[in-house]
């Protein structure tokens, strides 16, 4: 790992370098480009001062030659004009062209001279003060002439024969040079003026020379109008026509960098004035620019491209390390999550242990604690009895902790099943009643059972299961609730979401103890108590919710808790049954007779019930307030009074007590039953001694069940009928003179066997494995054994095994003989497996011996019926 | 995938980048040619325009010129010609005028088209210096108000681009501030001025040698050309039947009331050109009154740009504020050498599609009665009173002595110290020089 680090830093530090190198590179590279382009401009700049230069020279040059030749010329015609005899009449005669529009001729020693115009000419009005000359000729300032446009004049001397005799003045226009000058300057983007030196009037602007709309008048005006206000700048240039000298210099016009200039012509009489944008000038400096920016751009996207590169490496390194990282990370989460939970686990483990060691301990503690004073106290019977008695206890208490941890373990591994058979709501209600009705009695407590809105009683589900979550939730109320307190059982139809299906609700409520809200997250986590000084004091495993919550999750249905300290708890559990097709409840009108039943019911509820559970069985039920009105309907006859039955709520003190149904009896045939019912476990069960004295009457237990009528009216009628089974013997009932064949691979479960078997007044014969035990019984005669009491497992051959030999066995008893399976193989599986390797039922370990003599009774009995038969 | 794309990407901007650098490299290998003289156009037809060209100012935009460079562009492009520009442009009072130039330039047919005031185009199209520009087709949409100002001798010697009204330029604001209505006759102009003066505006209206003469022609003319009888009263002062000095007297007083009581600065008007003199003053809010032309309330190197609240009104006058309009004009050389080309540069110019860029750049009452843009705010009150047909002509060829030229300069003799009885002794010389002619 560190290895690899130190790989990834070096992949990083690598890439600094390398973006180094790039920075490093393109640097040079952008100053030699940038010394290149600087460099370039400067020559371009230089050239285009020199190409202004040249350019300036020329219109200069082409100017001055003008002027010349123009001297030149009006020296040739003073001379023709002196050859003249009348010179004034020369100067008549002179038609103006473009160039010379006149021509003024004043003879020496006179003032006024004559014009080619006509009128009288004078020096006067013309400037020639300024001492310019053109090829010797002095050259006037510009002026206006008649013309309207600037003129200049040059003066000649006429001379003849060495004698001055007049002075040729010509005037020449501005305009005239402008025919000689280019058109255009500089792509007609240059401004070009000529300027009077000495009056700095703009006298001609060159067609095509500059803006059109830009017409200034003089040079002030130029500077004013182009905002060249520097004060230096001024100077210089006031420098400049003062002496005569060129000038150039750059100067923004209207926004736009231009080379502007002064140039002197003649000697600095004129001055060509204006200025050349530098994008005129330098028209290439523009692709030049172009082609630098292009350079740069490209050098600018290389470097960028560069950069990109370098960064998507570092990012790709980046994130190849981020992942590393992240995976590592991720390994160290999750291992750390592993530690976690294997320290939770172990932490769960010790807890459990500690719990199990504690929980399983308690019981063990009190057996072996017994067990020592039975050994010292033997001889005393009644504290024998006390310690076995307790002992018994603790060891129950150990077994349903072993059960409870067994099914824990079982669900939480998927592996329970449920076995779902038909079973009634009656049966269920009475077994759990008949559990919890003596746990709360014992504590003083007030048990109250409701059932209501039930419509279908006979239902398919695990009635084992179902009752186990009675039975937790229930003992819970009367553990966690104190003495006096109260607990209500309700059972509460809900509407039905589908036709097959019995949507129940089951309330369990106390007024106990309560719980906190803390504890309520939990209380369906295994192993988990209210710690507090009032429940610890109450035993239990821990387990009990965890299992019921799983149970019921397991049927598809919802447990929820809401409960209170010191106000007490409620359990609401919901679950849906499927009802059984083809009830046999309307067979029961056949098979009875009873077509119309009379029902003495005050209380509104328990009227509904009746009616709903009577009337699915097609069975018509007239229902009335109390027992002289039920007197009176069944004096008067009729249709309601033909009753095979009458109900009435003994309960209700409405219905009359003893003296109504006294009435009731007397007009009621002898045959048709009169059946009190009453709540179970109600106080009034005393009161009706009297009652019950009366002849086919009898008690029926609220709350209503179909179930418990049709007992009940089999029952009547059987004592009327004096059919009623005596009551077994005592020693029916226990196994004297039994003979069973017993499988025990454990020598103490053998010998506790024999000897409870003895006490019993039975023997047995103790086989060591599943093929002595087929060996053994081979070897019997027929009868020898009552039945097989068959361990599962054990060495050589196991119980199934053994079993499935046996009946195999080609002896007439091999097949009938009961072989049950006593094991320590408690599960359901385990029962299911053992019917199905041939054995008659399953009792799980440890040995409950009223069981055992339940079923010794019923398996043997019938075997013994079946021989009797036979 | 994600590398890759980025990858690919790249190899794809590297070929696109070598691609662009090759290009570069090979770019502008034109074919040789064996003739490196390069391809240059001639001039071609060029028509010479000469004009007057305002002192131009840095970052000022003038209105009028951009809008007369828009017509001579549209001329340009339609007809294939360049037209040329000569200005001129007087550098101080002691220059020639433009109007004299102008004349020269005219008689010596140094250029084609001429810009010229009302003097000019009346004397040069008495002079028959100027071609009928009736046959154009331009001329058919002139308003008859125009179409009267310009004839001479029964010729059309010049069309203008916009009517010039002059107004007084007023500012509002200072109006206010001495609660003083806006005047509408003489008396109460002076007694708007006597308010200002008292209130430490020493010569509340500012003024130059050109256009002090619109305060004259406003009273003079105002009920001549607004009464029932123009006609007939022109036809009389023709005849010498009735005499302008008759007519311009009251103006004349009314100036000479002004500079007595310094509403007005005769010396420093004489040697004023147009608004350069005043201009400044008026922006700078220190006097409340200055006269000038209507284009100049649109242009920013006049009065189109104020920090205050401007109105232009008409010159009091009998008949309440007067507009005066003098014609300028476009006119073309009789030998002009481009005439042919100038005419035809003309008719575009002057064309309605013109006139209209022309009046909507400049926003000035167009002399085609087929166009009619909205003017500025300011400009309104004047404006009202042209829409009601209440101005007077400052130039009118129908009149046989000139009157925008002439009485300038009488004025400019009552600036210089004339009586008002001497300056109507000149105003019956040129009448009576008129007449001889």
């Amino acid at each position: 790992m560190r290895v690899k680090e130190k790989k990834n830093r070096g992949g990083t530090n690598k890439g600094f370098p390398l973006l180094f190198s790039i920075i490093i590179v393109f640097a040079v590279l952008g100053t030699v480009v940038f010394s290149v382009a600087r460099k370039t401009t400067r020559e371009m700049s230089e050239a285009a001062v020199q190409n202004l230069n040249e350019s300036l020279d020329l219109i200069q040059c082409t100017i001055e030659a003008i002027l010349n030749k123009e001297a030149e010329f009006q020296k040739l015609m003073a001379l023709e004009i002196a050859r003249w005899e009348n010179p004034e009449e020369y100067v008549r005669s002179y038609r103006k062209n473009q160039t010379m529009v006149k021509i003024s001729l004043v003879l020496a020693g006179e003032t006024e001279g004559i014009s080619s115009t006509g009128e009288i000419f004078t020096e006067e009005g013309m400037d020639f003060s300024s001492g310019w000359t053109v090829d010797g000729l002095e050259m006037s300032s510009s002026y206006l002439n008649y013309m309207g446009t600037w003129a200049y004049s040059l003066k000649c001397p006429v001379i003849k024969d060495d004698r001055e005799i007049g002075m040729l003045y010509v005037e020449y226009t501005f305009d005239s040079l402008d025919r000689s000058l280019p058109n255009g300057f500089y792509d007609n983007r240059a401004m070009l003026y000529i300027m009077d030196a000495r009056t700095e009037r703009f006298v001609l602007k060159p067609k095509g020379m500059g803006e059109r709309s830009a017409g200034h008048i003089n040079l002030a005006d130029y500077y004013r109008a182009n905002d060249i206000l520097e004060e230096d700048l001024r100077a210089e240039v006031a420098e400049c026509v003062q002496n005569g000298k060129n000038l150039m210099f750059y100067h923004d016009i209207r926004g736009n960098s231009a080379l502007n200039y002064m140039w002197t012509v003649n000697g600095g009489s004129l001055f060509l004035t204006g200025y050349v944008p530098v994008e005129a000038i330098q028209q290439e400096g523009k692709t030049v620019n172009q082609n630098i920016f292009i350079v740069v751009t490209v050098m600018l996207i290389a470097f960028f491209l560069c950069c990109m590169l370098y960064y998507f490496n570092q990012r790709q390194q980046n994130k190849v390390r981020r992942e590393r990282e992240a995976e590592r990370e991720l390994h160290s989460k999750q291992l750390a999550e592993a530690l976690h939970a294997a320290q939770l686990a172990s932490n769960s483990k010790t807890m459990f242990l500690s719990n199990m060691s504690h929980d399983i301990r308690t019981p063990m503690n009190a057996v072996l604690g017994f067990t020592t004073l039975l050994a010292r106290d033997a001889d005393n019977p009644d504290k024998v009895r006390e310690y076995t008695r307790k002992i018994t206890a603790s060891g129950q208490h150990l077994l349903s902790l072993i059960n409870d941890v067994l099914d824990v373990s079982k669900i939480e591994s998927g592996k329970v099943v449920l076995n779902l058979e038909e079973f009634t709501l009656g049966d269920l209600v009475s077994s759990v009643d008949a559990i919890i009705r003596p746990m709360a009695a014992a504590k003083s407590q007030h048990f109250q059972v409701e059932v209501k809105d039930i419509r279908h009683e006979y239902l398919i589900g695990d009635e084992t299961r179902i009752n186990q979550i009675l039975i937790n939730l229930l003992s819970n109320a009367v553990k966690y609730t104190p003495e006096g307190g109260h607990i209500w059982f309700r059972i509460i139809g809900l509407g039905q979401r589908a036709s097959q299906f019995e949507h129940i609700r089951i309330d369990v409520e106390d007024d106990g103890y309560g719980m906190t809200q803390e504890y309520l997250k939990t209380i369906f986590d295994a192993f988990t108590r209210a710690e507090n000084s009032t429940t610890n004091k109450v035993q239990g495993t821990g387990l009990g919710m965890a299992i019921t919550k799983n149970i019921v999750e397991l049927m598809g249905g919802t447990i929820q808790v809401s409960s209170e300290v010191n106000k007490g708890s409620l359990f609401r559990v919901e679950l849906e049954f499927r009802i059984p097709e083809g009830q046999t409840d309307k067979l029961f009108r056949e098979k009875s007779g009873i077509s119309r039943i009379l029902a003495v019911i005050g209380n509104m509820q328990d009227r509904d019930t009746v009616r709903t559970l009577i009337n699915d069985m097609g069975i018509t039920v007239d229902i009335v307030d109390g027992g002289e009105e039920a007197a009176r309907v069944l004096r008067d006859g009729g249709s309601r009074g033909d009753c095979q039955m009458v109900l009435m709520d003994w309960d209700d003190p409405n219905t009359g007590g003893v003296s109504a149904v006294e009435e009731i009896r007397k007009v009621l045939p002898r045959t048709v039953p009169v059946l009190l019912m009453t709540a179970l476990g109600g106080d009034s069960r005393d009161s009706m001694e009297e009652a019950l004295k009366l002849e086919c009457t009898g008690v029926l237990e609220k709350p209503f069940f179909l179930s418990a009528l049709k007992d009940k009216v089999t029952e009547i009628r059987a004592e009327a009928a004096g059919n009623s089974q005596e009551p077994e013997s005592a020693g029916a009932e226990g196994l004297e003179g039994l003979h069973f064949l017993a499988a025990e691979d454990n020598d103490i479960n053998a010998e506790i066997l024999t000897e409870i078997l003895t006490l019993e007044g039975a023997s047995c014969v103790i086989a060591g494995n599943g093929q002595l035990v087929l060996e053994r019984f081979e070897q019997s005669d027929e009868g020898e054994f009552d039945a097989i009491l068959m361990d599962v497992q054990m060495p050589v051959m196991n119980g199934y095994d053994a079993t499935r030999a046996i009946r195999a066995l080609e002896r007439e008893d091999a097949a009938r003989i009961p072989i049950i399976a006593m094991t320590a193989n408690a599960f359901a599986e385990d029962e299911r497996e053992a019917l199905s390797a041939g054995m008659d039922v399953h009792l799980a370990k440890p040995i409950d011996i009223d069981m055992l003599k339940r079923v010794v009774r019923q398996y043997v009995r019938k075997e013994g019926k079946q021989r009797f038969d036979s | 995938m994600e590398k890759t794309a980025v990858r690919n990407c790249l190899k794809r901007t590297a070929l696109c980048l070598a691609a662009a650098v090759v290009l570069a490299a090979c770019g502008g290998e034109d074919g040789e040619d064996l003739n490196l003289v390069a391809s240059r156009e001639d001039v071609g037809r060029m028509v010479i325009l000469f004009s007057p060209m305002e002192k131009t100012e840095p970052n000022a935009e003038n209105v009028a010129r951009n809008a007369a460079d828009k017509t001579i562009a549209m001329a340009e492009e339609k007809l294939g010609v360049t037209v040329g520009y000569n200005t001129y442009t007087a550098e101080n009072y002691q220059d020639k005028t433009y109007d004299d130039v102008a004349i020269d330039r005219i008689r010596n047919d140094m250029d084609d088209i001429y810009l010229m005031n009302p003097d000019v185009i009346q004397a040069m199209g008495e002079e028959g210096k100027l071609r009928d520009l009736s046959g154009l087709a331009c001329a058919e949409n002139l308003r008859d108000v125009v179409r009267t100002a310009n004839t001479v001798d029964g010729k059309l010697v010049a069309i203008p681009q916009e009517v010039v009204a002059y107004g007084l330029f007023i500012n509002k604001d200072m109006f206010d501030r001495y609660s003083l209505e806006l005047p509408e006759t003489p008396e109460e102009f002076l007694e708007c001025c006597r308010v200002f003066k008292e209130n430490g505006i020493e010569t509340p209206v500012g003024a130059n040698r050109w256009w002090l003469e619109t305060f004259v022609m406003a009273q003079a003319y105002a009920d001549l050309y607004n009464g029932e009888n123009t006609e007939a009263e022109i036809a009389a002062l023709n005849s010498g039947e009735s005499r302008y000095s008759d007519y311009l007297r009251p103006g004349f007083e009314f100036l000479r009331e002004m500079m007595d009581c310094g509403y007005i600065d005769a010396e420093k008007a004489c040697v004023s050109e147009a608004i350069e003199g005043e201009g400044e003053d008026f922006l700078a809010q220190k006097i409340p009154i200055v006269m000038a032309y209507w284009g100049a309330a649109n242009t920013e190197t006049a009065y189109g740009k104020t920090d205050f609240n401007m109105l232009v009104i008409g010159f009091p006058s009998s008949r309440g504020q007067m507009p005066v309009m003098p014609m300028t004009g476009f006119g073309v050389g009789v030998n002009a050498e481009h005439g042919e080309d100038a005419m035809a540069v003309l008719d575009v110019i002057l064309s309605d599609e013109a006139l209209r860029v022309y009046a909507e750049t400049n926003r000035v009452i167009s002399p085609s009665k087929n166009v009619e843009v909205e003017c500025v705010p300011a400009l309104k009150p004047l404006n009202d009173r042209i829409q009601d047909n209440v101005y007077v002509l400052g130039a009118n060829a129908g009149m046989k002595m000139e009157q925008w030229g002439n009485i300038c300069l009488v004025v400019r003799q009552l600036l210089g110290g004339a009586t008002v009885d001497e300056c109507m002794a000149e105003i019956d010389r040129l009448q009576q020089e008129s007449l001889a002619k």
